[in-house]
Formats: C-alpha cells, sequence, structure tokens
C-alpha cells in the first residue's frame, strides 16, 4: 500500500499572491492523501495574511498539516495565526503530532518550527553570554519536543515536518556561511532518534532537495523557490522493485 | 595618519550591499530573505525568486528609493505555482 504526500514550504502568502496556488490545489484529491506545509505561510505572520492562507489552503478535499516559520513569527500574532488557519481545518504543529488515516495505511506526522544553530564541528554551543544560551536552548528545546512528538505516534508510516533543515546537505546553494540560520543537526538527532520514514523541511530558498541525515533518513527541502512548483508529491511504501525506483529516478523525478 | 574616504564618494559597496541586503528583509513593504546582491563590474545585481511580480517591482522600487546613486540591475523571476507533473516514490 502506498501513502501519498503532497508539501511545499515557503509559500509566503499575501493578498497579492492568492488564487496562484489553488488551480494547482484543486487537483490534489486525486494524487494525494495529505498537504504538508513546511511554514513561512506569510510574509510577515498577520492574522490578515493568515486568513490568505486559509482561503488559498483551506477545503481542500484533503487534510492539510502545517507548522510555522520563522516569516510566521514576525508580526508577534502567532495565536492568532493558528486560530484562523485551525478555523479553516489546517492542523498546525508545533512540538505535536498527528496521525491520519489514509487509504494506504496511517500516516504520523511531526511537526516543529526548528530553529538554527549549525551543524555537526560547526554550531552554536550553550555557553557564555547568557543570549548565545538562550539562542542554543531554543534549539535543543525545539528538537527535544519533535523528538517526543515522533516518538509519540503509533502509526504506520512516520514523518517529520519542520521549517528549518535538520541536515546540510538540502541547503547545498545557500553561502556556508548562513548555514547556522538555516537548520541545525539536533533535528537531525531526533528524527533519527525514530523509525522515521521521511523528514520534510523548507525556509532555504536556495538550497536543493535532496539530502539524508546521518542515520539514514530522506530529507527532502521543499521550499517553494527549491521544487518550483505547487507542491511535490511523495509516494511512501514498500510496494517499489529497486528497479522501479532507478528508472523513475533516471526519467528526471526529483 | 588616518585617510578618510572623501565622503562625496559614498560609502564603500560592500557596506551598500550589507545595507540593501538587511533592506530587503527587515523592509516591511519587502521581507525578503531569499533575494542575492551580487557586487558586479557595473554595480549591483539583485537576483532571486519572489511570488508575485509586484514584489518583484516593490523590492526595485524600495532599493532605488534608498539607494538612489547606485546602479541595480534586477534579474528577479516569479516562482511557477503549477501543478507537478511527475512524483517521487519513496519505498
Amino acid at each position: 500500500m502506498v501513502i501519498r504526500i503532497a508539501a511545499v514550504g515557503d509559500v509566503h502568502l499575501d493578498e497579492d499572491v492568492v488564487g496562484r496556488f489553488r488551480p494547482a490545489l484543486e487537483e490534489l484529491p486525486d494524487c494525494a492523501d495529505a498537504l504538508l506545509l513546511a511554514g513561512d505561510l506569510t510574509r510577515h505572520g498577520t492574522e490578515a495574511e493568515a486568513r490568505c492562507v486559509a482561503q488559498e489552503f483551506g477545503g481542500l478535499g484533503v487534510p492539510v498539516v502545517t507548522v510555522l516559520g520563522n516569516h510566521d513569527h514576525q508580526c508577534d500574532q502567532v495565536p492568532q495565526v493558528v486560530k484562523v488557519l485551525e478555523d479553516a481545518g489546517i492542523t498546525v504543529l508545533e512540538g505535536t503530532g498527528v496521525v491520519l488515516e489514509c487509504a494506504g495505511g496511517r500516516l504520523g506526522i511531526a511537526g516543529v518550527k526548528g530553529f538554527g544553530g549549525g551543524f555537526a564541528g560547526r554550531c552554536a554551543s550553550d555557553f557564555g553570554e547568557p543570549e548565545m544560551k538562550a539562542f542554543v536552548r531554543t534549539t535543543t528545546d525545539s528538537s527535544d519536543a519533535l523528538a517526543a512528538a515522533l516518538r509519540s505516534l503509533d502509526c504506520d508510516v512516520l514523518v517529520a515536518l519542520t521549517h528549518y533543515s535538520p541536515v546540510p546537505d538540502t541547503l547545498a546553494g545557500e553561502p556556508l556561511e548562513i548555514y547556522p540560520f538555516l537548520g541545525c543537526y539536533q533535528l537531525g538527532q531526533a528524527i533519527d532518534s525514530a523509525p522515521t520514514a521521511l523528514a520534510l523541511h523548507g525556509h532555504a530558498h536556495h538550497g536543493t532537495e535532496r539530502g539524508t541525515t546521518p542515520g539514514g533518513v530522506r530529507v527532502r527541502n521543499v521550499a517553494h523557490p527549491v521544487i518550483k512548483q505547487a507542491y511535490s508529491v511523495f509516494h511512501l511504501g514498500d510496494h517499489l522493485e529497486p528497479g522501479e525506483v532507478s528508472r523513475i529516478a533516471a526519467s528526471g523525478t526529483r | 595618519m588616518t585617510e578618510h574616504r572623501d565622503v562625496a564618494t559614498g560609502p564603500p559597496d560592500e557596506y551598500v550591499e550589507a545595507e540593501i541586503h538587511r533592506l530587503l528583509t527587515e523592509d516591511p513593504a519587502v521581507a525578503e530573505q531569499g533575494i542575492t546582491v551580487a557586487r558586479k563590474e557595473r554595480g549591483l545585481v539583485l537576483s532571486g525568486e519572489v511570488e508575485s511580480p509586484h514584489r518583484r517591482e516593490e523590492i526595485l522600487r524600495r532599493v532605488a528609493e534608498r539607494f538612489p546613486d547606485v546602479r541595480i540591475t534586477s534579474d528577479i523571476g516569479v516562482i511557477r505555482a503549477q501543478a507537478p507533473t511527475e512524483i517521487e516514490q519513496l519505498p
């Protein structure tokens, strides 16, 4: 059996974008069991922009599950943004998870926004000034929350959803100097602490699509500027022969 | 003795580049983190992708307003939003 996941991040909605995604989104019931949004739904995180998100991504005929991104925090209206999204039937995760009953099995999704911090050997440490310690503790708290949420779900296929990246692989194309602002290795560690099948993130507009955690979990950067389409679709399951996979990959599937 | 740069020549390009980069993120009318500012021989080139033509125009308007003496070239695109034609199978 197959579970079909559509995903996109960094759509940065405001009034000027409403309607651009909708024609493609209307096709979702035919091609996906759920749509996952990897944060940065809005430009500034206002309630008005959240209503644009609700209009564009609400009532799609498939469950929509999201995390917030850094842009969604800009105007300090997170509770209002979350309420508008939830009123539109969109599930907002932050250190929490949800299990969806799909035709192909139970899809578990655990999500956090995540945070920066950097990657193994080149990361910030919980040491020194209070500001630095607060920064790194935000990183570890977020990652710990993701690990707990992932391990709490009883499902057939487990997916981790974040805004910040859990690996450097999918940041290739971004300047090395800003990697610590784009993700952290602790998110990868959290993903590897559970039987995660796929990790999805956004945030890195100049990054690349594919990566793998040190533990072997596949990671996909679904930021809209990276995938350059309304959403990507992933089929998860044990139904494919390796030959079929390579044939599809060779044909240019990303 | 420290030699000071002639103020008439304006700030060094690197500071202008940094200021534009911050403006693109911090100006509420722009709020873009995905635009690259590159120094080229004939001025600064802005590149990257945004979600609408309106945003692209707004970026150029705000940068020109703030740095009227800097020659700016735009290579900013609008991201396509069509349905995918292929899927990725993950066994």
